[in-house]
C-alpha cells in the first residue's frame, strides 16, 4: 500500500514530462483568481461610498466596473476549463500507455490471473478518474489556494488583525478537511474495487454469453451478478459516509466563517477600526469561498475516485515480472540447437492471492528433471496425453515462464542469458488458442507492426492457404476478436505470422488441432517448408502432424518416457509411440 | 417498431423502481435546499443591526444562521445517505434487464447479441451512469425551484425592481443552453465511440497479451493503442469543455446578476433606501440562486445524453424496445436482504424420438452460410458432422440452436414431428446441450461451472466421469470447488474443454451437440468420450475429423462449401 506522499510524489513524475502546460495553466488559474478577488473590493467601495454620501453616478460607475469583472472572470474560467483539460488529457493518455507496456510486458502467470475487463478498468478507467482529477479538480483547487492566498494578502492590507484570524481560521478548516479526506480514501478505494470486480463479472459473463444461453444459464448468471451489486451496493454506502464526513467538515467552516465573520465585523465596526464596507468584504470572501470549496466538494467523488485509482496505478506498476530481460548474450545465426539440462518446473505457490492455488493442476503444470538434446535445424514431435507437460515445456522455450532447476540452452546459450527483443525474433510459437484483435487482415498477421511491406503479408498468406482472405483485401476489417473467421482459419493466420518473422526456432503447439484433414493436409505442405532451415518443435494430439518430424519424444506426468528417431520408435511394437499409432489408425478404411 | 417513450417516460420508471426510497431522498433533498432562504434572511438582518449600530442583535441573528446551517447540514446527511442506496438500485436495475436480455435463452426477453464484450461493458458502466445522472439532475432541478421561489418572494419584498433585473441572466442560460443542446449530443456520441474504441481495443490486447508477448509485439500494440488514445482525447476534450462552458455559463450568471443589481439600485444606496442589509440578503443568495439555472443548463445535457445512453442501450434488450430497459426486477441487493437462487426456467424435458431437420438455411450478411442442409437424428444415434474449415459447421450447428443472431435462418426443425418455433428457448438441458468450438468458462469453482445453478452431487460426479475430467479434479485440492481462474484460465485447455463437456453433459439431455472437441483432446481421451456417451445411451451430434468418431458414426453429416451430404450407416443391407 502506497502512502499519500509517493502517491503525490508518483502523480507528480508523471506530470512531469508536461510540466510547462501545467505552469501555463497555473497562470491562468491565478489570473482568474484575481479577478474573483477584485469584484468584493469595488462592492466594498461601492458601501462606503454611499455611506459616505456618493453621488448615483459614481455608485453606477462602480457598478459597472464590477459587471466588467464578472464577465471577464467567466471568459477566463472557460479558458481554464479548456486548458486544464486537454492537459490532464494529453498527461494521462501518457500515462495509458505505459501502463499498457508494462502489463503487457508482465508475466504470463499474472495475465492468467486478471480478466482482460480487469485490465481495461486498470489501464483506462482508473487512468480516466486520474484524468478528470487532473482536468477538473486540479485547477480548482489550485484556484481555490491561489483565492485564500490572495484574500489574506488583501486583508492584510486592510487590517492586520483581521488577516491573522482569518489566517488560523482557515488553517484550522483546511486541516479539518484534509483529515477527513484521508479517511475517505480507504472507502473510496474498496469502492473501486467492488465496481471493477462487478465490470469484471459482466464482461466475463458477456464474453461466455452463448454457452450460457445455449445451457439456459441466465438465471445463474444473474444470482452472480446480484451478489457483485449486493457488494458493490455496500461499498458505495460506506464510501457516502465517508464523504459526508468530510462534507461537514467543508460546509461546517463556511457556516462558522460567516457567522464569525459577522460577529468579527460587529466587533471592529462598533469601536471604529474598520468601515462597514470591509465588515460586508470579509463577508463577501467567506462566500466567495464558499463557491470553490462547494465546487472542490462535489468533485470529492473525483477526488476520492482518483486518489483510490492513483493507488491501483501506483500499485500496477509497482507488479514486477519476475522473468527479466537482462541478457546481453546472442546465440550464432541460424537455426537453433535446444538442450534441456536436467530441467525441472512447477509452479511456486502464490503470495499475493491468498485464495488461490495454482498447484492443483500438478500433472499439467510440473516437468521433472528433462534432459535432452534436439540439434539445430532438426525437428522433434512432442506426445502426450492432455496434462502431460507438454504445454508447460512450450512456455519454458518462450520464456513464459522460468525453470525452477536446470537449465534451457537456445543454441548453447542459456535462455535468461538472450535479449527478450532477440528470442522473441528467433523463437516463434503457435499456440493452441490463437487470439484475434478488432483490425484489418493486415493488422492481424502483422500484429501492428508497420514494417513488412503488403506484398510480404500476401505472400505469408498465401503460403499457409490462406489465399481467399488475400483476395478479399487485406485491409478488409475483422470484426471484434476476429469475428468473421473460423478457429480453423485463425489457426492459420497464426501461422501466418511466423513464417513474417523467418525465425530460428518455431514451437507449434497443437497449431493444427482445430483444423480439418482437408485443411490440415493442405497446411502439411506449409509447415514442411517452414520446418525446413529452422529448429521446429511440433507438440501434437494428431499423429498425422508428426509424419515428418525427425523425433519424438514421449512426455508423461512431466517425465521423459521415451525419446528417439520417429521410425526407430514407430517400428517399435513395444514402444509407447508405437501403441499411440495404432490408436490413432485404428479402424480407418 | 412502435414509438418508443421519451426520455422522461424513461426517467420516471427507473425513479419509481424503488417509490419509496427514491421520494424519501427527494423530499429530504427538497427540505435541505429551503434553510439557505432562512440563513440568509438571517445574515441580512444581521448586517441591518451592524449597520444601525444594534451589536446584541448581530450576535443572535449570527449565531440563527449557524443553528440553520446545522440543520441543513443535518438533512442532507440522512438524504444523501438514503439517495445512495436509490441510485445503486437504479443502476443495478438497469443492468440487469441488460444482463437478462443478453444472456436469456430464447424467450420474449432475449435481445440482440453484442460484439465485444469489452465494447459491451460501456454500456454497462457508461450508458446506465448518463440515464441515471438524468435522475440525479431531476432531484437537483426539483429543490433548486423550490428554492428560487421562496428566495423570489424574499428578495421581491426587500427591492423588487432588482428582484426582477435578476431573470435576464438566467434566461440567457436558458437560451445558451438550447442553442448547445445538439451540439452537446453529437459530441458525446463521438466520444463514446472513441472510448468504446479503447476499451475494446484494450481488451483485445489483454486478452491475448501472451501472443502479444510472444510475438513480441507490444510496442506496435501500444503504438496503436496511441492512435486510438489521441483521437479520445480530442473527442473528450470537447465533450468535458462544452459540459463546463455551460456550467461557467450559468454560473457566472450569477455574479453578472450582482452586478445588474448594483446598477439597477445604485441610486437607491446613494439615497440610503437600500441598505447593507438588503445587499447581503441578495448576495448570500445569488450563489444558491445560480444554482439553478447551472443545474437546468446541466440537466439540459444531461437529457441528451441520457437520450444517446437509452439509444445505444435499446441494442442489447429485446426487439430493441428501449421500454425493456426498464422492466421492473426485483433485485435483493440491500445488506440485510436474503438473496435465494432464482430457479433456472428450463423448458420440461421432451424426450427425444426423432429430430428432423429440412431446408435449413443460415445466410450471413457477407454471403457466407449454410444453404438447405437437411438430416435427421434419431434416439440413441451417434452422428458426426466433419468437412474443410470454413465449411459452415459450426454456422449449422448455431443455426440449428437458434444462435445464428446475425444470419437470416431459414427451415424447418421439428422434434418428434412437432415444429420447434422458438429453437433458442426450446434447445436448452434438459431437451439439447451444446459445446461451442471454443467454450468460455467463467472465474467460478469447478461444480459453479458445471452446473450453472443447483444441482446434486450425484449428477456432477456422474457429468465428471462422462467428461473424463473426474481424474483431474479429483487431484485438486478442493475438488469440485476449486476455483478456476478468469475465464478458467488456470485450468489446462484440455482440462477447461472437458470441463465444458462435462457442462453439456451434467442435465443428461436428449440430444448433445459437440462443436469440435477433439481439438483440445488427444486421441486417448476422445475415444474414451465416445464409449462413455455410447455406454450412456445418449444421442449425440457431434463435429470431428478423426477415426475413432468416424468410425463410430451411425451417419456421417460431411459440408463443403455450405452445402451437406449425409452418408447413413445405420441402415446397413
Amino acid at each position: 500500500m502506497s502512502t499519500a506522499t509517493s502517491r503525490w510524489r508518483a502523480l507528480g513524475a508523471l506530470m512531469r514530462p508536461d510540466a510547462r502546460r501545467w505552469t501555463g495553466l497555473g497562470l491562468l488559474v491565478a489570473l482568474s483568481s484575481g479577478f474573483s478577488l477584485a469584484g468584493p473590493l469595488v462592492v466594498r467601495r461601492i458601501i462606503d461610498l454611499a455611506g459616505e454620501g456618493g453621488t448615483a453616478a459614481e455608485l453606477t460607475s462602480l457598478a459597472l466596473v464590477f459587471l466588467g469583472l464578472a464577465v471577464a472572470t467567466q471568459i477566463i474560467l472557460v479558458i481554464v476549463s479548456w486548458f486544464s483539460t486537454v492537459t490532464a488529457w494529453h498527461t494521462t493518455n501518457q500515462i495509458r500507455l505505459q501502463l499498457a507496456e508494462h502489463v503487457l510486458g508482465l508475466d504470463h502467470e499474472f495475465h492468467r490471473r486478471h480478466t482482460p475487463g480487469e485490465l481495461i478498468q486498470r489501464v483506462d478507467g482508473d487512468v480516466t478518474s486520474v484524468s478528470d482529477f487532473l482536468g477538473r479538480v486540479v485547477p480548482r483547487v489550485a484556484g481555490a489556494a491561489a483565492m485564500v492566498l490572495g484574500m489574506l494578502g488583501v486583508l492584510f492590507v486592510v487590517d492586520w488583525r483581521l488577516a491573522l484570524g482569518s489566517s488560523v481560521y482557515v488553517t484550522v478548516a483546511a486541516g479539518t478537511i484534509v483529515r477527513g479526506r484521508h479517511r475517505a480514501v480507504g472507502e473510496s478505494t474498496e469502492e473501486m474495487g467492488s465496481y471493477a470486480q462487478l465490470y469484471g463479472g459482466i464482461e466475463e459473463r458477456l464474453t461466455a454469453a452463448e454457452d450460457l444461453r445455449a445451457n439456459g444459464a441466465g438465471a445463474h448468471a444473474m444470482w452472480r451478478f446480484v451478489e457483485e451489486s449486493s457488494d458493490a451496493m455496500n461499498s458505495s454506502v460506506r464510501r457516502e459516509s465517508a464523504f459526508l464526513r468530510l462534507w461537514w467538515a467543508v460546509q461546517g467552516s463556511v457556516a462558522v466563517g460567516s457567522a464569525v465573520s459577522l460577529i468579527a465585523g460587529a466587533v471592529l465596526v462598533t469601536n471604529g477600526s474598520i468601515t462597514l464596507g470591509t465588515a460586508f468584504l470579509m463577508f463577501q470572501y467567506v462566500l466567495l469561498l464558499e463557491r470553490p470549496l462547494e465546487d472542490v466538494v462535489q468533485q470529492l467523488e473525483v477526488v476520492q475516485k482518483a486518489n483510490g485509482a492513483m493507488v491501483r496505478v501506483i500499485d500496477l506498476l509497482a507488479v514486477q515480472p519476475t522473468i527479466l530481460d537482462i541478457g546481453t548474450s546472442s546465440p550464432a545465426a541460424g537455426p537453433l540447437a535446444v538442450e534441456f539440462d536436467g530441467v525441472s518446473f512447477e509452479y511456486a505457490d502464490e503470495t499475493d492471492d491468498s485464495t488461490a492455488d495454482d498447484t492443483f493442476n500438478d500433472t499439467e503444470r510440473v516437468l521433472h528433471d528433462l534432459s535432452f538434446t534436439l540439434a539445430a535445424g532438426r525437428s522433434m514431435g512432442i506426445v502426450g496425453r492432455t496434462g502431460s507437460g507438454k504445454t508447460t515445456l512450450s512456455r519454458l522455450l518462450l520464456r513464459l515462464v522460468e525453470s525452477t532447476h536446470g537449465e534451457l540452452r537456445l543454441g548453447g546459450v542459456p535462455i535468461a542469458d538472450i535479449p527478450m527483443t532477440e528470442l522473441r525474433r528467433r523463437v516463434a510459437m503457435i499456440p493452441q488458442e490463437v487470439e484475434l484483435f478488432s483490425g484489418t487482415v493486415r493488422d492481424n498477421v502483422t500484429l501492428f507492426d508497420p514494417q513488412p511491406t503488403d506484398a510480404q503479408v500476401e505472400h505469408a498468406l498465401g503460403r499457409v492457404g490462406l489465399g481467399a482472405l488475400v483476395a478479399g483485401g487485406i485491409h478488409r476489417e475483422l470484426g471484434a476478436g476476429g469475428a468473421g473467421l473460423s478457429a480453423g482459419e485463425a489457426q492459420l493466420l497464426a501461422l501466418a505470422r511466423v513464417w513474417l518473422r523467418e525465425p530460428d526456432l518455431v514451437v507449434l503447439d497443437e497449431a493444427t488441432a482445430r483444423v480439418d484433414p482437408a485443411t490440415e493436409a493442405r497446411l502439411e505442405v506449409a509447415i514442411a517448408e517452414m520446418m525446413r532451415g529452422r529448429t521446429t518443435i511440433v507438440i501434437a494430439h494428431r499423429l498425422r502432424t508428426l509424419r515428418h518430424v525427425d523425433e519424438i519424444l514421449v512426455l508423461d506426468h512431466g517425465v521423459i518416457v521415451e525419446h528417439g528417431k520417429r521410425e526407430a520408435l514407430a517400428g517399435d511394437d513395444g514402444s509407447r509411440f508405437h501403441h499411440l499409432l495404432e490408436l490413432a489408425l485404428e479402424g480407418t478404411s | 417498431m412502435t414509438r418508443q417513450p421519451s426520455v422522461w417516460r424513461l426517467a420516471w420508471r427507473v425513479m419509481n423502481h424503488r417509490p419509496r426510497e427514491f421520494w424519501l431522498s427527494w423530499s429530504l433533498f427538497v427540505l435541505f435546499f429551503t434553510f439557505p432562504v432562512l440563513g440568509g434572511w438571517l445574515l441580512g438582518r444581521g448586517f441591518h443591526a451592524l449597520e444601525n449600530g444594534d451589536t446584541s442583535r448581530v450576535y443572535v441573528f449570527a449565531l440563527a444562521a449557524l443553528l440553520t446551517d446545522v440543520l441543513r447540514m443535518t438533512t442532507i446527511h440522512a438524504g444523501a445517505l438514503v439517495f445512495t442506496r436509490t441510485w445503486v438500485h437504479m443502476q443495478t436495475f438497469l443492468r440487469a434487464n441488460l444482463l437478462t436480455a443478453q444472456l436469456a435463452s430464447g424467450g420474449p426477453e432475449s435481445g440482440q447479441p453484442v460484439g465485444s464484450a469489452g465494447e459491451a461493458i460501456t454500456h454497462f458502466r457508461d450508458d446506465v451512469e448518463d440515464a441515471t445522472m438524468f435522475i440525479d439532475g431531476l432531484i437537483d432541478i426539483s429543490a433548486g425551484t423550490v428554492f428560487t421561489v421562496l428566495a423570489a418572494f424574499v428578495l421581491g419584498s426587500i427591492d423588487a425592481g432588482a428582484a426582477t433585473i435578476l431573470i435576464v441572466p438566467l434566461a440567457g442560460v436558458a437560451i445558451a443552453t438550447r442553442t448547445l443542446d445538439n451540439r452537446i449530443k453529437r459530441y458525446r456520441a463521438t466520444d463514446r465511440e472513441a472510448s468504446a474504441a479503447v476499451s475494446g481495443f484494450l481488451g483485445d490486447v489483454m486478452a491475448a497479451a501472451t501472443t502479444v508477448k510472444v510475438n513480441g509485439a507490444s510496442t506496435h500494440t501500444t503504438a496503436r493503442l496511441r492512435t486510438l488514445v489521441d483521437t479520445r482525447r480530442t473527442t473528450a476534450v470537447r465533450d468535458r469543455v462544452l459540459d463546463d462552458g455551460v456550467q461557467a455559463f450559468a454560473q457566472g450568471a450569477a455574479d453578472v446578476g450582482l452586478g445588474f443589481v448594483l446598477l439597477v439600485t445604485a441610486s437607491a444606496m446613494a439615497a440610503g433606501t437600500f441598505d447593507v442589509g438588503s445587499l447581503a440578503v441578495f448576495t448570500a443568495y445569488l450563489g444558491w440562486l445560480s444554482f439553478l439555472p447551472r443545474m437546468v443548463g446541466r440537466v439540459m445535457a444531461r437529457r441528451k445524453q441520457a437520450g444517446v445512453a437509452f439509444e445505444r442501450m435499446r441494442g442489447l434488450v429485446a426487439d430493441h424496445d428501449v421500454r425493456n430497459t426498464v422492466l421492473t426486477r426485483e433485485l435483493p441487493i440491500g445488506r440485510r436482504e436474503s438473496r435465494p437462487r432464482i430457479a433456472a426456467r428450463r423448458p420440461a424435458r421432451e424426450p427425444l424420438d426423432v429430430l428432423e431437420v429440412r431446408e435449413l438455411t443460415a445466410e450471413y450478411p457477407s454471403g457466407a452460410g449454410v444453404s438447405t442442409a437437411s438430416f435427421t437424428i434419431r434416439r440413441g444415434s451417434f452422428t458426426v458432422l466433419t468437412g474443410p474449415i470454413g465449411a459452415g459447421k459450426s454456422t449449422l450447428l448455431r443455426a440449428l440452436l437458434g444462435l445464428t443472431h446475425e444470419a437470416a435462418v431459414h427451415g424447418s426443425v421439428t422434434w418428434n414431428g412437432r415444429e420447434v418455433v422458438d429453437r433458442a428457448a426450446f434447445f436448452v438441458p434438459p431437451n439439447v446441450a451444446y459445446l461451442p468450438q471454443v467454450p468460455q468458462l467463467i472465474s467460478d469453482s469447478v461444480a459453479d461451472n458445471i452446473t450453472l445453478g443447483e444441482m446434486s452431487l450425484d449428477q456432477l460426479l456422474r457429468a465428471l466421469d462422462l467428461a473424463v475430467v473426474r481424474a483431474d479434479i479429483d487431484e485438486m485440492p478442493d475438488g469440485t470447488a476449486t476455483l478456476i481462474g478468469p475465464r478458467g484460465l488456470r485450468l489446462s485447455g484440455g482440462q477447461r474443454q472437458r470441463v465444458a463437456t462435462a457442462r453439456a453433459l451434467v442435465h443428461a439431455p436428449e440430444l448433445v451437440v459437440l462443436d469440435d472437441l477433439s481439438s483440445a483432446l488427444d486421441v486417448e481421451t476422445e475415444l474414451q468420450l465416445w464409449q462413455n456417451l455410447a455406454a450412456a445411451g445418449m444421442t449425440v451430434l457431434a463435429v470431428s475429423h478423426r477415426a475413432v468418431a468416424l468410425d463410430r458414426a451411425d451417419q456421417v453429416l460431411r459440408m463443403d462449401g455450405g452445402h451437406l451430404s449425409v452418408d447413413d450407416f445405420s441402415v446397413k443391407a
